[in-house]
């Protein structure tokens, strides 16, 4: 019997569903102050004065933080970028310059928020406004700077280079040219926003609850930001209700609860953002423009050599970046057997909300790139879209790219074949040709996208050959409680994705008990001392990283278990099998009713060990693994490694309707194969496809974070950038394929982001649609006022052309 | 999201609820379901010195039919008119009750505070003018009853005067075999529509013997779109003349460019909107069942 495979209750819902979760913002406590932070109403602009004295008169208002505090108590973010970006002043809150609408220029902390934010309105700030830069092509002109002390706008630019591109163009049948194509911001919305509790104690330590969803990382930057040693800052998560990669640099704003608490003696102090604030300034998803694209390809439409331009705009600060100009690179050809590329990456500053990592971080970027080259080269040579990802997929595995990173295992053509069972392909197929003969616009969509799990975090040092980083770990402590309960602690810090379950399935198919004998400590505290640098929810790496951990730490208990159980029983350890008996879990000499319960096992070494007589000094039956993925440091020279241990794939096809008398994008059926090599909990596995297909179409059709001239966000609000819903879902048909990866323990690969890939679908599908009304889709947006402009302004004639 | 401090009041009758609203100076504002009033006050986009509570004024929620007419308390509130029997009878009240928002709001919201709020998104003033409705209001000058489409005279501006308030609508029962629709093209259920177009309809064979149509986020007010109608009355209604009617209601339109779409694709949406508007009608004066509200995205 196999727990792993099976879906049992997730652990989690439990409490979910009662209400008895512990979000941040649900811890109360005695005496607590509200933060509220005030933002800049203004893009760019320079901070002359800022009067807090009335604010600070207000009664209730316990402390008002400004530039000024954090000059005097803090550092300085370390930023990942190199010179001259590294050298951008990150600080909790805005000092002389405000570089995007909504950072922090003031907090007030009051006995009330609604206080907080009353005072918050008495504070006075003197601004002049400047010009913004709001387009990354005008940020790499360095007209205007957003950081006047770096003397420019650019964060990084390299150059992945591979094959022998020219000779590839020189050789080609066809050359497609495709002008410039365009990736939107917007971001996955999680349902709870950003949210901290911080108290700085009278020890000189600080202590957080947070949602932040990498916390490893977060203390140690958020620790040198307060010019704090690293252990004295404790970060603890409990229930986080959504991540998505959007919560990993909350700590910027974490610091301002903990000064806030150290101004007033050290009472605990709570920071909940509110949506607006969301919106404005916790992170958007990059955005990117694609220029000068040219793909070379043979007189069968295979895809021989591509060349472009890539400008990534990553906001006002880098923070996180220019991580994301590497992080693409894991997945640089897609699904495609390309052999010669070559593609110049450029990162720059702009006056916009800083980008942070989102559901498909930087590879869905580039991936909804190679499938628009794919489907607008099909297009134009008039191969099918089926047609031209069959000539052009990978089919062998372990498959190793141009730059060196290993796809280790997937079957593409199987995905595909599957995709187009579910949906009915033939009969769409059919629908669609009946359709536009009647001058109907129907298209179908295919996009493919690969979700590259468990980086290897030694691509960091091509983007910075400084930086200290490689490889990936998590950590897991597993041991038996005084009552021989199996408790599990992880360095996961989960938002959703149960990992509660999945841990506790692998822990019984190891024991061979139930899991509902298994207690998986929820959330992450720094003081469990289950956790390592990498330790988070982040980048796909549960099914590997996590339950590596907790299948490594297994391995230590059950070696330890059997050396006491074998000496207590007077048997031989091999002679020993793990099971449940009627006083519970057990160890039982075979063939016998010898055996041993985990309470006895426990007592034995907690609290009777004379017992021992001395012997086992080793067994503790309280164990620590930590796993790591084995990888290399990669050539950073030749931008040339193995950058991520697993590949799960997307294959999804959308049909779609456009009517022209509302441009609405009308989809009719839509299909969605998921391989994540072998699946843990087919449950969650679903969900969190769903979930990923959900929030791509959300992005396709609906989602936009747009700015006007003046730096402004339009889309502040639920009600503007309007989160898809349940009324706009099509129904999704979902199917799996199992291609075990050879490189986890168990052919798992991590899973959940999703590759972006209804962004592709859905561009793809759109395309289809009205390539014969013109029309070229360059933008991954394609609500109906876009759909409407491509129909109103074909542009086939200058976005591509055909040599 | 936290509102500034107001001073809070609960008015116990329309005569207490005009005296508090007329003696508090600038800084009072009526509050019926809040869902308009709290949200701006929330996000501090507007403040107040004091709020009147009108939602325990009795007597003001009723919906009621005779003599010829329909008569719908201030108070009653969206979801309550859904399942009325109003709602059963003109299927256009029907559309537009289930298309607002969601169920949180239109519980709580009400029809004369989405009225009053004078907002061009709204949807009942919209429905009101193709239903041809008078606003009841009553403030320290007495009682006075205003035509819908005269109510709402700007962006977020009505015709009611200081200490005034909406105590109920009114409107003639449609004539037997009248019928109507109200459609909207919508992004998802909590968002405002991005155009909406009321129809109301009577039909004379195959000739229109009378027409209302009205065109909401289409504007700085809800629009009576005059033009489109005469196009309609008295005619055969061909596609000839159904397309000629939803040209002239663009022409009538002037919608902003916002979140939800240049004034151009807003005007392709009217342009769809009446066409489709007329075609439910008509089909619902045949005595069509026909279950129409928004298009979402
Ligand atoms: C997320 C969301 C989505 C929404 N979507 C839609 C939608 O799609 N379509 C739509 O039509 N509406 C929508 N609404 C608005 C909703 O319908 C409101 O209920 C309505 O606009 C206001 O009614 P209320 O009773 O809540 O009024 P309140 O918010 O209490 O008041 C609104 C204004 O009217 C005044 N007022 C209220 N009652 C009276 C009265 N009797 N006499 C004089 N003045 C009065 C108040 O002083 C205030 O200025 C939405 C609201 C939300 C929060």
């Amino acid at each position: 019997m196999s727990w792993v495979g099976k879906s049992p209750r997730r652990k989690e819902d439990d409490r979910l569903i009662r209400g008895q979760g512990l979000f941040t913002d649900d811890e109360l406590g005695e005496g607590m102050l509200q933060l509220y932070i005030l933002r800049s109403p203004y893009a760019h602009a320079k901070i002359n004065s800022i009067d807090t004295s009335a604010a600070e008169a207000l009664p209730g208002v316990a402390c008002v933080l400004t530039g000024k505090d954090v000059l005097e108590h803090c550092d300085p973010y370390m930023q990942l970028a190199l010179e001259p970006a590294a050298n951008i002043q990150d600080y909790p809150l805005a000092r002389d310059k405000i570089h995007f609408q909504g950072e922090p220029v003031a907090a007030v902390a009051a006995e009330t928020v609604g206080l907080a934010m009353d005072a918050a309105e008495l504070i006075d700030v003197d601004y002049d406004m400047l010009d913004a830069v709001l387009d990354v092509e005008e940020a790499l002109k360095d007209e205007i700077l957003v950081h006047d002390n770096i003397g420019t706008n650019r964060t990084w630019q390299g150059v992945y280079e591979y094959g022998d591109v020219d000779k590839a163009f020189a050789e080609a049948a066809h050359v497609v040219k495709i002008d410039r194509l365009h990736f939107h911001r917007y971001s996955s919305t999680p349902l709870e926003n950003n949210a901290c509790v911080a108290e700085w104690t009278r020890q000189g330590t600080v202590e957080f609850l947070c949602n932040n969803n990498f916390p490893g990382f977060a203390k140690q930057l958020l620790a040198p930001g307060l010019r704090l040693p690293i252990e004295n800052v404790r970060v603890r998560t409990y229930d986080v209700g959504g991540a998505f990669g959007n919560k990993i640099w909350n700590y910027v704003y974490m610091a301002l609860a903990a000064l806030a608490s150290r101004k007033t003696g050290g009472r605990r102090v709570k920071w909940a953002e509110i949506r607006t604030e969301h919106m404005l300034a916790a992170g958007h998803g990059n955005e990117r423009t694609y220029v000068d694209t040219e793909v070379a390809l043979d007189k069968d439409g295979v895809i021989t050599a591509l060349r472009s331009r890539h400008l990534d705009d990553c906001g006002a600060y880098t923070r996180y970046e220019p991580l994301g100009c590497v992080i693409f690179s894991q997945v640089l050809p897609a699904t495609y057997k390309l052999r010669n590329i070559r593609i110049e990456m450029n990162q720059a500053v702009t006056n916009k909300c800083p980008v942070v990592p989102n559901r498909g971080y930087s590879r869905m970027q580039q991936l909804w790139f190679m499938e628009r080259v794919v489907d607008i080269c099909g297009q134009e040579l008039g191969i099918p879209a089926d047609e031209m990802r069959l000539n052009n997929y990978i089919t062998d595995f372990p498959y190793e790219t141009p730059n060196g990173c290993v796809y280790d295992s997937g079957n593409y053509p199987a995905m595909l074949d599957k995709a187009k069972e579910l949906l009915d392909w033939d009969k769409w197929a059919a629908y669609r040709d009946q359709a536009r003969s009647e001058g109907k616009h129907v298209g179908i969509g295919i996009g493919t996208t690969l979700d590259s799990g468990t980086n290897n975090f030694g691509q960091a040092q091509i983007m910075n050959p400084h930086l200290p980083f490689s490889g990936n770990s998590e950590a897991c402590i597993i041991r038996l409680d005084f009552d021989g309960a199996v408790v599990v602690t992880l360095g996961t810090g989960p938002s959703g994705q149960g990992h509660e379950t999945s841990a506790s399935q692998v822990v019984a198919d190891e024991l061979n008990i139930d899991p509902s004998m298994v207690t998986v400590r929820s959330g992450f505290d720094t003081n469990w001392n289950t956790f390592v640098g990498h330790s988070g929810s982040y980048a796909s790496q549960f099914a590997v990283t996590g339950l590596s951990a907790v299948h490594g730490a297994c391995q230590k208990l059950k070696t330890e278990m059997r050396k006491l159980a074998g000496f207590l029983l007077e048997a031989a350890e091999e002679d020993l099998e793990f099971g449940v008996g009627e006083e519970g879990p057990q160890l039982k000499v075979k063939g016998t009713d010898k055996a041993v319960n985990y309470w006895y096992l426990s007592n034995i070494v907690n609290n009777n060990n004379a017992v021992l007589q001395g012997a086992l000094e080793d067994v503790t039956l309280n164990v620590r693994h930590v796993y790591r993925p084995p990888f290399n440091v990669p050539d950073v020279e030749k931008k040339f490694g193995n950058l991520t241990l697993t590949y799960a794939a997307q294959l999804h096809i959308a049909v779609v309707e456009i009517d022209p008398a509302t441009c609405r994008v009308n989809t009719l059926a839509y299909a969605a194969v998921d391989d994540c090599g072998t699946v843990i909990n087919p449950q969650i596995a679903h969900g969190q496809v769903h979930g990923a297909t959900v929030h791509g179409i959300g992005a396709a059709i609906m989602e936009a974070f747009d700015y006007d001239e003046g730096g402004n966000l339009l889309t502040a609000t639920f009600s503007d950038y309007c989160p898809i819903t349940s009324m706009n879902i099509p129904d999704i048909a979902y199917g799996n394929i199992e291609t075990p990866s050879p490189f986890s323990y168990n052919g798992a690969k991590g899973m959940g982001e999703g590759g972006g890939a209804p962004l592709h679908t859905m561009s793809a599908a759109v395309q289809d649609a009205l390539h014969g009304a013109g029309v070229i889709v360059t933008d991954s947006f394609v609500s109906p006022p876009r759909v409407y402009e491509l129909l109103q302004n074909p542009n086939r004639e200058t976005a591509v052309s055909v040599g | 999201m936290y509102p500034a401090p107001f001073n809070y009041h609960r008015a116990g009758s329309v005569a207490e609820a005009i005296s508090l609203l007329s003696n508090l100076g600038d800084g009072v504002r009526a509050l019926a379901g809040g869902q308009s009033l709290l949200v701006l006050l929330k996000a501090r986009f507007d403040t107040v010195t004091d709020l009147v509570d009108l939602g325990r004024i009795r007597g003001l929620d009723g919906i009621e039919a005779g003599n010829g007419e329909y008569r719908i308390g201030a108070l009653a509130t969206h979801a309550r008119l859904a399942r009325s029997p109003v709602a059963e009878a003109i299927p256009i009240f029907q559309d537009a009750a289930n298309g607002i928002a969601d169920n949180q709001v239109r519980s709580r919201g009400t029809i004369g505070g989405n009225v009053s709020s004078g907002d061009p998104s709204c949807d009942w003033p919209t429905l009101l003018i193709a239903l041809d409705a008078q606003v009841h209001c009553e403030g320290p000058d007495g009682k006075r009853a205003v035509p819908v489409n005269e109510f709402v005279e700007d962006l977020y501006l009505t015709v009611l005067g200081d200490g005034e308030i909406v105590t109920g609508i009114s409107f003639p029962a449609p004539e037997k075999g009248a019928a109507g629709a109200y459609v909207g093209f919508k992004r998802c259920a909590p968002a405002y529509p991005t155009t909406s177009v009321g129809v109301q309809l009577t039909m004379d064979g195959d000739d229109c013997k009378d027409v209302r149509v009205s065109l909401g986020s289409s504007g700085l007010t809800p629009i009576h779109a005059t033009g489109a109608e005469a196009e309609l009355r008295g005619k055969l209604l061909t596609d000839d003349v159904i397309v000629r009617a939803a040209d002239a209601a663009v022409a009538e339109s002037d919608p902003i460019d916002d979140q939800r779409g240049t004034p151009e694709f807003k005007q392709l949406l009217i342009n769809t909107l009446v066409k489709r508007g007329i075609g439910v009608a008509r089909r619902r004066c045949a005595g069509e069942q026909v279950e129409v509200s928004h298009e979402y995205y």
